[in-house]
Order: C-alpha cells, then structure tokens, then sequence
C-alpha cells in the first residue's frame, strides 16, 4: 500500500525550464535552415549553417525536451525521485550555455567549437550522472530501465564522438578517422540515444494514454536484445571495409523496430480508450514513420548510396524522432501545467481536464501540417528540387514558431 | 441521504484528468470505511506509476473532507489487486467509445 503521496514529484520549474529551451530552439533551428535551404537541396548536408540547424534541432529541441521530459516522466514512471534537483538547474545552465555557444560555433567558427562542445560534454555528463544515480534508487527494475539506461549510455557516447569531432576541427587533425567518427556520432545519436529513449517510454505511455491493460511486455525484451546487436555489429561495420556487416547491422535495426511497432501495436489492440487523441496518435504515426525509414536505410546500405542516407538520416531526424516528441510534448506540456496549477484543487472545486488545456482543432491542423511539410520535403530531396525544399522548409519554419507558441500558450490556462 | 450516499456522490466529483471520467465509474474505489467521523477509503489507479497518482488520491481526500462531520480522512492506494478494465461502470465504457 501506498499513502495519498508518492513524494516523487519534482520541482515544475526543471521540467519547464528545459522545455521552454526545447520549443523557441526549434523555432530558431528551422528558421536557419531555411537559410540553408539551397545547399541542402543539393545534396550537401555537412556545411556550417546546416551543422548549426541540425545541433539547434537535435541538442536544443530533442536533446532538450527529452531531458525536461525525463526530469519529470523517470519520477512517476519507476517510482523514484530525481536525485538531486540542485543539480538538475545547474546541469540545465551548462547544457543551455554550451548548446547556444556550440551551435553559434558551428555556424561562424566550426574550427572553435570544440571548448563550447566540452561545455556540453560536461552538461551531458551531469545528466547522465544524475539520471544514474536516480535510476540506481529504483526498487524494481524493468525492461524500461535497461531501454532507459542503455539510451543514457550511448548519450555519453555520442557526445564523446561529437567532442572528438570538434577536436578534429580545432587541432586540424583526424583527418583519416574523421569520417568513421562521424558515423559513430550519427550510429549512437539517433538509433543508441534517442530510439532506445522513445522506445523506452513508449512502452509506459503507449499503455497509458490508450489504457491498454492486459498485454504481454515479453517482445519488448527481443526488441531490445535486436535493436541494440543491430548498433553493435552496425558498429563493427564502421571499423572494417566493406558493407556486408553494415547491412547485417542495418537488418538487425530494421528487425528490431518492426518488432516494437508490432509490439506497440499488439498494446494497442488491447485497449480501453477506443477513440486515441490527436497528439498520440501523431506520435504513433512516427513510429510508422520510423519503420519505414529503417527500411529505406537497410536498401541505401544494400546499394551503398551515400547520397540517399544523407536523405534517410534527415527525414528520420524529423519523421521519426522530432515527430514523437511534438506528439509527446503536446501530451506532457498540459500534463505539467495542469498539475500546477489544479492539481491541489481536485476534489474541491471543478478543474478542467488535459483535453480542455489545449485547442486540438489547432493540434490536429498542425499535426497534418508537419505531415505535407515532411512529404514534400522527402520528395525535393529525392528529385532535388530546390523550390519545392524552400517550401517544405518554409513550412516547417512556420510550423516550428506556430508550436513554440501553442506550447507557451499553455501556460496561460 | 446517509453518509455514504453522500460519499460516493462527493467521489463523483474526482474526475481523472486525462480519460474526463470519476474515479466511481472508473472502478478505482475497492473500500469505503465510514466510521464516527473518520472515512478510510481503500483505492487503487489504472497503473502503477500513474503520473496522477497524487492528484487524484488528494483529490479523494479533499472531495470527502467537504462532508458535515467529518474529521478525518484517511486515504491508501494499493496494487493489489490491480485494477482491471471490468471495474468500470458502463457510463465509463461508454465514455471511453467502448461501445461506438
């Protein structure tokens, strides 16, 4: 038994804090983008300003979100409180200092930006370090410590191999490792950091934003035990000549998401909640998204085309991780407000629900938005068509301010 | 109306956020223990780990202490057994598009 109180509930202003970060950088990011637009449809992926956009994208919006969204989710889903929340608005500081400085770096002076990506290596490490330590209180650990716990592991890689990078660039050295770097850093970052993350959490929101009850948690395992042998031998491949381990790799990726959207999907099938909301589903549909995206990089792997990886690799940072968490926040954001500002006040006096926090109308059109610009961007990529890029990019610009502002307008319920 | 009637309608006013529906027609309340002035209420959440676990247990504290003559209330959320979909009223089924 339990009393009325966890005593698991973190200070509002941390999640918050590094949310409100997450929301005005992708605004920023998509913004500088746009200034890239005719470089990017080319082709040409690794220049300055993209680098720059990019960073902003993943380390100010995902890396970000996933941190404020982690402060509050890792309490209430393994039962533990954050370990020290002192150190949490310290470790927010450092990150935020080192993302604006890295990113403005990688922008004007890419050969200076390896002491502001130590900076964020040292904000990396705090968090990991206090995730560690909060994870370590847990009484009873689940398949979602280990999804949870390996993410964090390869977030410390990842970070090591993008401040080695910058290394390259500061001491123009590295030339002949450089490129086998870079794969490590793009391998951890998106499969071994954020994939491992969403799929972690997805199996305790899946169950609760549907109230699926009575499902087996079983292939979660075998999910795990695919996805991360995938990051393995894809690993080894990057070490070795020839493509054969990258596909073996690849193909072990590919198997190991198919098996968590079944997975995902077979929770589903039992659920209660027959009619899902908008914002899950749109973070559902990114998991399709996803599977269809580890497809298109097994046959790019296959047919050693570089060129469509670059592609792949775009379209899987938005279709599939900016999506589930613009799914995901739309959720968590009213979520924390609300128990803000109403949660003291159920029981006395009429309360909104979650639903009531935001205007789904407008989560539904934007939703629907991100879909059309995602699409056409695929499409001007694959053709490279620059006029139809600088419309999908513009799209997303727009889309990207019109969310930071529907975010924030939370705050005013 | 007795003490319990009243009770259970207070409990109808502790409505879960994020599905709109009471925690009554939910099928989250096991026990309800009236006692000269002291209510123990016996509840459980939809899963462990209910990231509104201490808003709608406070809030069943807060709804019960509004009754006349009651002076203390004294809630406990328990997993066992965990709750199951079949607790729910069909106001709750119906709510949730079950029968759509």
């Amino acid at each position: 038994m339990f009393p009325t109180r966890t005593g698991t509930e973190t200070d509002i202003r941390l999640p918050f804090s590094f949310i409100i970060f997450a929301v005005l950088a992708l605004a920023v990011s998509q913004l500088v983008l746009l200034a890239a637009v005719p470089a990017l449809s080319g082709g040409a992926f690794r220049l300055p300003l993209v680098w720059s956009a990019a960073h902003l994208a993943l380390l100010g919006f995902a890396l970000m979100a996933a941190m404020g969204a982690m402060y509050q989710l890792v309490p209430v889903a393994f039962l533990t409180p954050i370990w020290s929340e002192r150190l949490g608005f310290w470790q927010f500081a450092v990150t935020a200092v080192g993302i604006v400085t890295l990113t403005a770096s990688l922008a004007f002076m890419p050969n200076q930006a390896f002491f502001p990506g130590l900076l964020l290596f040292f904000g990396i490490v705090l968090f990991v370090w206090q995730m560690a330590m909060t994870l370590k209180q847990q009484g009873n650990k689940t398949v979602m410590t280990l999804f949870v716990a390996t993410s964090l592991l390869f977030l410390l890689l990842t970070a090591a191999a993008g401040a080695l990078l910058t290394f390259h660039f500061f001491a123009a050295t590295g030339a002949n490792s450089h490129e086998m770097v870079f794969g490590l850093h793009v391998l951890f970052g998106l499969c071994g950091w954020f994939t491992l993350l969403i799929m972690g959490f997805s199996y305790k929101m899946a169950p609760m934003f549907s109230l699926a009850h009575g499902f087996s948690m079983q292939p979660a395992r075998y999910v795990y035990a695919l996805y991360t042998s995938g990051i393995a031998v894809a690993l080894i491949g990057l070490f070795l000549p020839g493509r054969a381990l990258l596909t073996i790799g690849a193909a072990l990726l590919t198997a190991g998401f198919a098996l968590f959207a079944w997975h995902v999907y077979t929770i589903l099938q039992k659920r209660m909640k027959k009619v899902l909301d908008r914002p899950f589903q749109f973070s559902l549909f990114a998991i399709a998204i996803g599977l269809g995206l580890h497809v298109a990089a097994l046959v790019a792997v296959v047919v050693g085309s570089g060129r469509l990886l670059g592609i792949i690799v775009y379209l899987f940072i938005f279709g599939w991780i900016i999506f589930s968490i613009v799914g995901y926040l739309f959720k968590i954001v009213p979520f924390l407000w609300w128990t803000h500002r109403y949660s003291e006040k159920v029981g006395q006096e009429n309360v909104p629900t979650l639903k009531q926090m935001m205007n789904e109308r407008s989560i539904t059109i934007q939703c629907l938005l991100f879909t059309v610009a995602l699409v056409l961007a695929a499409v001007a990529l694959l053709f490279a068509n620059v006029p139809l890029f600088a419309v999908a990019q513009a799209l997303f610009a727009g889309l990207s301010v019109l969310f930071a502002g529907t975010i924030l307008a939370v705050f005013r319920k | 109306m007795d003490v319990r009637e009243l009770a259970v309608q207070q409990l109808k006013t502790v409505i879960d956020p994020e599905l709109g529906i009471n925690v009554v027609d939910l099928g989250l309340i096991y026990d309800l223990q009236i006692q000269d002035g002291h209510i123990d209420v016996l509840m459980t959440l939809t899963t462990p780990g209910c990231p509104l676990h201490d808003s709608i247990a406070g809030g069943v504290k807060r709804a019960l202490e509004q009754i006349d003559g009651i002076r203390d209330v004294r809630v406990q959320v328990t997993w066992n057994p965990p709750w199951t979909p079949d607790r729910m009223s069909e106001e709750a089924l119906r709510q949730l598009g079950y029968f759509a």
